[in-house]
């Protein structure tokens, strides 16, 4: 457990020394600049998209960005010869792109209050950001880990976006029927984008806040034990 | 002496490949003694170290890390071990001693990270970045990574590849004194003089297979040429002979060299370890 707590530390802390973090905070202090020049209602609503925006697709791009770099460094092989497991390494990983999920939220929670004075359930917002940064983390993982570089990682998580993400985002601005929507609960960014617009809004229907949250903690648990554990121990080890 | 590792028939095969990578191979490695695996890049060097330091696990045959199967041994075997990798392995925006802080943090039994750092010749680097590092440095980082832990058994794979002599010297020495003060070396590489200077046991590897498993020593007697080369100062310059060294004490030309000619060098036969290598295993080791 000590062993796990420094790796989580240390990998918060390579966050900011490879400036993955401030560059995470620069994105919410646009919205913050967003948010001063909209009104309250209009912040109301383009607030879920603030939060989705940072955890289902910058923790993807951070993901992929540190893991092409620490590819670079050989830094994982040699902590593969510490007294710590893989297992421990993915989870500190993952916690600290949840890390750059919550900072979004918290940014992005204080600008809503602080200018125009609307507040939501953070509790509940913080265990959705929690679950659906989980699941993107995984993802982010998968596409670090099938890309060559980031460059091609790019190429990918465009592709995933093409697929899955832009689909939601456009059905949150109404551009997408919704007799359609059962479609997109294929999609793991549709599913935090539920959440997340539930908790802020405060409505939103039961079975599918509920399907978004199996579908995330599912999908969650089998990439990173299927497909996510053994590419990132065979990736590491062949570096 | 007990061994350090027994190994058994070892055989692994990568994922991708078709064929077996190491080709059932068996050899020992004593406690206390540096033991080299010398062979030609490709030759399973490398995955020999992987498959030891448990990086690889999908390995047929038999291990035995002092007396106890690899495989059923935990994450504590990284508390016994140091490895030195061939390529950098830190994180280039953290500065030297953030990188040292940060790996020997993991470890129970933590070595004099000054001492370490300062007989290497990066004390006063240790507030630099890694990425501003020459290569040298970052080869010197790493040995100094390899011994944050104080191991038992340390692996070094191509470890004074990219140093300087003086730097090389130094990590040499280390190595040595390591040694005396009873730790187990298992060393990769292609170098020669590390080899020579270094192991007490060296093994041929060639294509997952090894070969000639002996002392630099020995195998230079067994294959070196029993001759002495006499270079004496003559009436035409420089002249050269080559005399049998059996019963060289009652060869009476080479006596009478001696006793008239103006000796310039003498020399025996000695085979160098890159010959002896390809007369052992008809391979080069480029």
């Amino acid at each position: 457990m000590k062993n796990f707590l420094k790796l989580t530390f240390g990998e918060i802390n390579r966050l900011v020394k490879y400036m993955i973090l401030p560059i995470s905070l620069v994105t919410s202090v646009i919205w913050i600049i967003v948010f001063f020049l909209i009104s309250a209602d209009e912040a109301m609503s383009l607030a879920p998209l603030a939060i989705f925006t940072d955890v289902a697709l910058m923790s993807v791009v951070l993901i992929g960005a540190a893991h092409h770099l620490e590819k670079q460094e050989g830094s994982i092989k040699s902590l593969f010869m510490t007294p710590v497991s893989i297992e421990q390494i993915l989870a500190s990983k993952i916690i600290s792109s949840m890390v750059m999920a919550l900072e979004s939220f918290v940014v992005i929670s204080a600008a809503l209050y602080f200018i125009h004075g609307i507040t939501f359930n953070y509790l509940l917002m913080f265990v959705y950001v929690v679950i659906a940064s989980c699941a993107h983390a995984g993802i982010g993982f998968i596409l670090s880990l099938i890309s060559f570089d980031f460059s091609s990682m790019l190429g990918y998580l465009m592709a995933y976006m093409f697929v899955f993400t832009i689909p939601s985002i456009l059905f949150s601005f109404g551009m997408i029927a919704e007799k359609f929507e059962w479609l997109l609960f294929v999609s793991p960014a549709h599913s935090a984008s539920v959440l997340i617009g539930s908790a802020i809004t405060g409505d939103g229907e039961l079975w599918k806040i509920i399907f978004a949250l199996c579908f995330l903690t599912i999908l969650s648990g089998v990439l990173l034990r299927f497909a996510v554990y053994p590419k990132f121990k065979r990736g590491s080890i062949r570096n | 002496m007990s061994n350090a590792f027994t190994i058994e028939d070892l055989k692994y095969k990568y994922p991708d490949n078709k064929e077996d990578v190491l080709k059932g191979i068996s050899f020992d490695v004593k406690e206390g003694e540096i033991f080299g695996l010398l062979g030609p890049s490709g030759a399973g060097k490398s995955t020999t170290q992987k498959v030891l330091t448990k990086l690889l696990d999908s390995y047929r045959g038999n291990i035995s890390y002092f007396g106890r199967d690899l495989r059923s041994l935990g994450n504590e075997f990284y508390e016994d071990v140091g490895v030195g990798f061939e390529m950098p392995v830190h994180f280039a925006k953290l500065t030297g001693m953030e990188n040292m802080k940060f790996f020997s943090s993991f470890y129970k039994r933590k070595g004099d990270l000054k001492m370490l750092m300062e007989r290497v010749g990066l004390w006063e680097h240790r507030d630099i970045k890694v990425a501003d590092y020459s290569k040298g440095m970052k080869v010197r980082l790493n040995f100094v990574r390899a011994m944050l832990n104080e191991p038992k058994v340390l692996f070094l794979d191509e470890v004074t590849n990219g140093l300087d002599p003086k730097n090389a010297r130094i990590i040499k020495d280390m190595i040595s004194e390591y040694r005396a003060a009873g730790g187990t070396v298992f060393l990769t590489t292609h170098l020669m003089n590390d080899v020579e200077q270094l192991c007490d046991r060296v093994a041929f590897c060639v294509e997952g297979g090894l070969y000639e498993i002996s002392a630099p020593r020995d195998l230079k007697i067994k294959y070196g040429r029993r001759e002495l080369k006499v270079e004496y100062r003559g009436d035409k310059g420089t002249e050269t002979q080559i005399y049998p060294m059996d019963a060289i004490g009652r060869n009476k030309e080479f006596l009478e060299v001696l006793e008239t000619k103006d000796i310039e060098t003498i020399h025996s036969g000695e085979t160098s370890m890159e010959d002896i290598f390809i007369i052992v295993t008809g391979a080069s080791l480029l």
